[in-house]
């Protein structure tokens, strides 16, 4: 069951701003107040690009800051939804479902947070783990590790420089920061009282979850899925856990490494 | 819910506020969806398909969009008969409206045993029998295909269950107006008209079949046309209440469904886009009647076959 917090709700918003980072990636800023000031680190909500009925549903995008009447999302163009997303313009208008899931700090259950956090993102999942950076207050100290494919995404990268300063950038190909991928920034072992929260394609977070085999509880997964409805009801996003199928949507999307039965999942 | 009085119908003895029903397999069991506040314009709710033992549905990709539309392959993932009385009616029931349980229709023992255990609980209103889901093997469509599986199914379910029964049909029956006449003859009391449409996708990137099983099912506004000329085939065949089911997702399809000789209309895949679309369907189809000086939506009802 949902215990992210309430059901979402469909909301027509403005968008406040948007801006091409480059290489195909975007940041939209949305202006709608209820889904700002509920939203937490994790959580995503569904955007609705068109208004005829096509595209017919919504994308899920995670919320990568919140505050006041605003919140952002980062994001690729992949296709037609997205294309059209990117075509909005200050002032045009969207409809939002959201804020859906259980994020970074709902999916604890109560259990309190650790000394120290990395965060690891593989590109456009930075999103989440900024707004995570900039929620988890003083108690936490927080390692920045994030991965690009190289050569294209340098204004990506420059965005995520801004956004976490001491990131340590890592690009397949070399053309940005580090060679390397993420997998290289993190530590060989994981320290007492430390935690990984990761955001990024499915190859990255099943990588990070076999590089610490006895550690997956201290290791938090913001899983991606297809899906139709963002309400837990077609069951269309569903991935296998250690307690039976659950739904990325709302069950999730974050799930601990230890809960994902990565070898069973089938795309 | 509206207190309008142009929208009460009657689908047999099922007497709903709106004629706007959730269609099954949209409406999960989070608690606060089951609330009046968020249920506004519904006049009854289908469950999540049920079957006797669980089932873990299709592994692969579920869902894949399509131009006005999408294709799924859930495979009737759900928890059980027994499950479903013990964690998930008390939800149902606090949404305080007429709701069917939407059983599968699996091999006769399955079946009898799975309605056993509804009719020990009471206030089941109604049960939608299922022979019609394209996404699982042997089961659900295979039902629903000819006259004499359908009439099978429907004999063995109505020997065991003597409150509502509707039967959701499959478009996919070559037959469809002599399978709705063999539900009718064999004591179904409203026939939902239909279920999704069979389909495919290809994912080019993978040059493989984007579904596990090839096939999907396919809804939302893009079946509209197709469920409308269905409703219109099944509603010139039989006497007992047709409920239009397929691609609904504006006031406007609903007056064609009912028009078309609908008596209600199930909506499914444009929840996903709209929460708030039951509450529109229901006030758009009140000033739809009061612009046409109908007084009521069973007035409307066949208007549209004259």
């Amino acid at each position: 069951m949902n215990c992210g917090g309430s059901a979402p709700r469909d909301y027509k918003a403005k968008v406040a701003g948007s801006r091409v980072l480059g290489d195909g990636s975007c940041l939209l800023a949305v202006e709608c107040g209820s889904i700002a000031s509920a939203a937490e680190p994790g959580q995503f909500v569904m955007v609705r690009p068109g208004t005829c009925g096509d595209p017919f549903l919504g994308r899920p995008l995670a919320v990568a800051s919140a505050s006041g009447e605003i919140f952002k999302i980062v994001y690729r163009v992949v296709g037609r939804g997205t294309e059209l997303l990117a075509s909005k313009r200050q002032g045009d208008s969207l409809v939002v479902r959201g804020p859906i899931g259980r994020g970074f700090f709902s999916a604890r259950n109560a259990l309190p947070l650790p000394k120290k956090v990395i965060l690891a993102g593989g590109s456009v999942g930075a999103a989440p783990l900024l707004f995570a950076v900039r929620r988890l207050g003083v108690n936490s100290i927080a390692d920045v590790v994030m991965g690009v494919s190289g050569k294209g995404w340098e204004g990506f990268s420059e965005w995520l420089r801004e956004s976490f300063p001491g990131v340590s950038l890592f690009s397949d190909d070399g053309t940005i920061g580090m060679k390397g991928t993420v997998l290289d920034g993190l530590p060989a072992d994981l320290p007492p009282d430390t935690e990984i929260w990761a955001c990024g394609p499915e190859g990255m977070l099943r990588a990070v979850a076999a590089k610490y085999p006895a550690d997956g509880a201290r290791i938090r997964v913001a899983l991606e899925s297809r899906m139709a409805c963002g309400m837990g009801g077609c069951l269309g996003c569903v991935i296998p856990t250690a307690s039976g199928n659950r739904r990325v949507c709302v069950d999730g999307p974050v799930f601990t490494a230890e809960e994902v039965l990565w070898n069973d999942i089938s795309n | 819910m509206t207190s309008r009085t142009d929208l009460p119908v009657s689908v047999g003895s099922l007497e709903l506020e709106s004629p706007v029903i959730i269609a099954s397999g949209v409406w999960p069991y989070e608690a606060e969806l089951w609330s009046a506040e968020r249920l506004e314009g519904v006049g009854a709710l289908c469950t999540k398909a049920v079957s006797l033992k669980g089932r873990t549905g299709n592994k692969g990709v579920r869902v894949w969009e399509t131009p006005c539309g999408m294709l799924n392959s859930i495979g009737l993932q759900n928890a059980g008969v027994h499950a479903f009385l013990n964690d998930y009616l008390p939800i149902v029931r606090n949404a305080r409206r007429p709701f069917l349980v939407n059983l599968v229709m699996e091999s006769e023992r399955e079946v009898r045993e799975s309605i056993c255990a509804l009719r020990e609980v009471p206030g089941i209103p109604a049960l939608e029998l299922n022979i019609s889901c394209p996404n699982v093997d042997g089961d659900g469509m295979a039902w629903g295909i000819s006259p004499g599986s359908t009439a099978h199914a429907v004999r063995i379910a109505r020997s065991e269950w003597s409150g509502a029964l509707w039967v959701k049909l499959t478009p996919q029956s070559p037959d469809l107006a002599e399978v709705a006449k063999a539900a009718e003859e064999e004591g179904a009391d409203a026939l939902v008209c239909g279920n999704t449409w069979l389909g495919m996708a290809m994912d080019i990137k993978k040059k493989r079949l984007a579904f596990q099983r090839g096939v999907a099912g396919l809804s939302g506004p893009a079946v509209f046309p197709l469920a409308l000329r269905t409703v219109w085939q099944v509603c010139g065949a039989v006497k007992i209440p047709v409920v239009g089911c397929g691609g609904v997702s504006s006031w406007e399809d609903a007056a064609a469904m009912i028009l078309a000789g609908a008596t209600a209309v199930e909506v499914g895949s444009a929840l996903f886009t709209d929460f708030d679309l039951p509450r529109k369907i229901a006030a758009g189809l009140s000033d739809y009647l009061a612009e046409q000086k109908i007084d009521s939506i069973s007035g409307l009802s066949g208007l549209g076959r004259q």
